[in-house]
């Protein structure tokens, strides 16, 4: 798998959202990309998801120009966007359904990628009877069901609680490390970006601004050596201008 | 009372325990059914009474108001006679025909509707002109147009149907949340697949809402329409009472028609349960009711 963003620009209206915009992604990697909230991360990852089209430049996997949704890219919402009408397992397996596996191979599926995310036991539970931590794994579950080569999350864990991101976050690195699916990470939180990623795009006012190789020992606590480093560069970086708008 | 549950433990000291609390609680059933009932009774009993003092007193001709006990007599042997049941067989036939067609229709343009915004532009502007208007008053005309048969009856109940399901469904289908359509198109689902799986079961609480509107309207649709140039059913039956001025079979057909709207209304509701068993909230869900403090 190799996703590459090329000179991307993409503007609403007279306002440029994103410009300069090159990435390429390497398979089996773990990509956060970070910024303030109204940088264009989240619109660079609905065009890599193929919800959007690029004004000029090319956005292509494995070659291929991105003409659309597709199940090889699956993706993670922030409101997990769960079918509120399905139960867990129905949930997990639409993907496979709608492929065209049998239902009950595909029920067997989904059962597979519950245990993975320890819900099996919420099988026949409607979403609406779920916290929003589990929700969240449900909606992981869902996409990884369809076997996509690269998992697109837009700030999954963006409305859950401190506690229960941290515990989502090892949850995520754990499910990773067992599947090596490349991911797409969207957040604006600099903690979260350096326990995760390979690798940090920082994205600031609608252009990358620094790509950072985090290099640094799994699984990572804040005492991991080069951890508060790590985040503290992020941080200048991220805050530059404001401090000088400040002055 | 308290005697009876003594003397079982006394007797079977075994089984006295399970006895007793089912005892207990099945009274505790009892009581709440006849609270329930009780305005009903009541307000059967004061016409009961009102209508025998009238009968006394004559304040005004006791014929007008018939007591319940009469209409329960006069009503039973009207049954025998077998016209109630006809009446009800017609009216039930006409008011499901009527609003299984007019649900299809609407549901059926509903998704024209969100397929092709240009058919939306066009047929807006003209429900808009033309949805107001009362459907009772279109009856008269619906008569010249199709004759005095079933016809024009069950046109006039599935286009009183049609305009509350047809917004409602529409609206169903607008509301869609756009991350729920993305999330099927990334797991792979085709547009048609999207439809099937997505927009349809996401629209279905609003259809039924715009069905349980419609259901008040096209029983006042049936019953005025069985009023004017029928032979069968329960708005027949009261005009037909009119004119051989039979108070009582008025009332029969009357009772008879909220009860038949009763059942209607409580088959819509067993329905929306089954199919939205997923939904949570609303108050019951909100706050927890206290408990008692003593039973």
């Amino acid at each position: 798998m190799k996703l590459t963003v090329n000179n991307v620009q993409k503007s609403f209206g007279e306002r440029t959202i994103l410009k300069d915009i090159h990435l390429t992604v390497h398979d089996n990697e773990f990509i956060c990309i970070l910024g303030h909230s109204g940088c264009g991360k989240s619109t660079l990852l609905n065009m890599v998801a193929g919800y959007m089209f690029p004004d000029s430049g090319t956005i292509e996997m494995n070659g291929q120009a991105i003409e659309g949704p597709a199940k090889e890219r699956g993706m993670v919402f922030q409101d997990h966007a769960l079918f509120p009408w399905c139960t867990v397992l129905e949930n997990v397996s639409f993907g496979p359904e709608v492929q065209g596996t049998p239902k009950a191979q595909a029920r067997e599926m989904a059962m597979d990628f519950l245990k993975m995310v320890g819900l099996d036991a919420y099988a026949a539970h409607y979403p609406a009877d779920l916290s929003g931590g589990m929700k969240q794994r449900v909606g992981i579950a869902r996409a990884l069901a369809s076997h996509p080569e690269v998992l697109l999350m837009d700030e999954p864990f963006g409305a859950l609680d401190i506690l229960t991101r941290d515990l989502m976050q090892r949850e995520l690195r754990r499910i990773y490390e067992k599947l090596k699916t490349t991911i797409l990470f969207v957040t604006h939180s600099i903690s979260e970006a350096v326990y995760l990623a390979d690798r940090i795009v920082v994205m600031k006012h609608g252009v990358i601004a620094e790509i950072f190789e985090v290099g640094l020992q799994h699984p990572r606590t804040f005492e991991t050596p080069g951890f508060g480093e790590m985040m503290a560069k992020i941080e200048r970086l991220l805050m530059e201008d404001e401090e000088e708008a400040l002055v | 009372m308290n005697e009876v549950p003594n003397v079982l433990t006394k007797t079977k000291p075994a089984t006295g325990a399970t006895l007793l609390s089912t005892s207990k609680s099945s009274k505790k059933a009892d009581w709440s059914f006849l609270k329930s009932a009780l305005p009903y009774v009541l307000f059967f009993v004061v016409w009961e009474a009102f209508s025998r003092l009238n009968m006394r007193i004559e304040m005004f001709n006791p014929l007008f108001l018939p007591a319940p006990s009469t209409l329960v007599h006069d009503g039973w042997a009207l049954a025998k006679t077998g016209v109630i049941l006809d009446s009800i067989m017609a009216s039930s036939g006409r008011i499901l025909a009527g609003f299984a067609i007019g649900s299809v229709a609407a549901v059926m343009l509903a998704v024209l509707i969100s397929k092709f915004a240009t058919l939306e532009r066009w047929v807006s502007p003209i429900l808009t002109l033309i949805s107001p208007i009362p459907s009772l008053a279109l009856l008269p005309l619906f008569i010249i147009w199709f004759g005095i048969g079933e016809f024009p009856k069950i046109m006039l109940i599935a286009w009183t149907t049609f305009v509350p399901v047809l917004v409602n469904t529409v609206d169903g289908f607008k509301s869609v949340p756009s991350t729920l359509i993305r999330s099927a198109l990334s797991l792979g689902a085709s547009q048609r697949q999207v439809f099937t799986r997505v927009m349809i079961p996401s629209a279905v609480p609003n259809l039924l809402i715009g069905a349980q509107i419609s259901l008040g309207l096209s029983f006042s649709a049936l019953i005025v329409s069985e009023m004017m140039g029928a032979d069968s059913g329960l708005g027949y039956m009261i005009v037909d009472a009119r004119n051989y001025f039979k108070v009582t079979n008025m009332f029969v057909a009357i009772i008879l028609i909220g009860i038949e709207y009763s059942i209607f209304a409580m088959l819509l509701k067993l329905l929306e349960r089954r199919v939205l068993g997923w939904r949570k909230g609303g108050m019951g869900q909100a706050v927890e009711k206290a408990k008692p403090t003593r039973g």
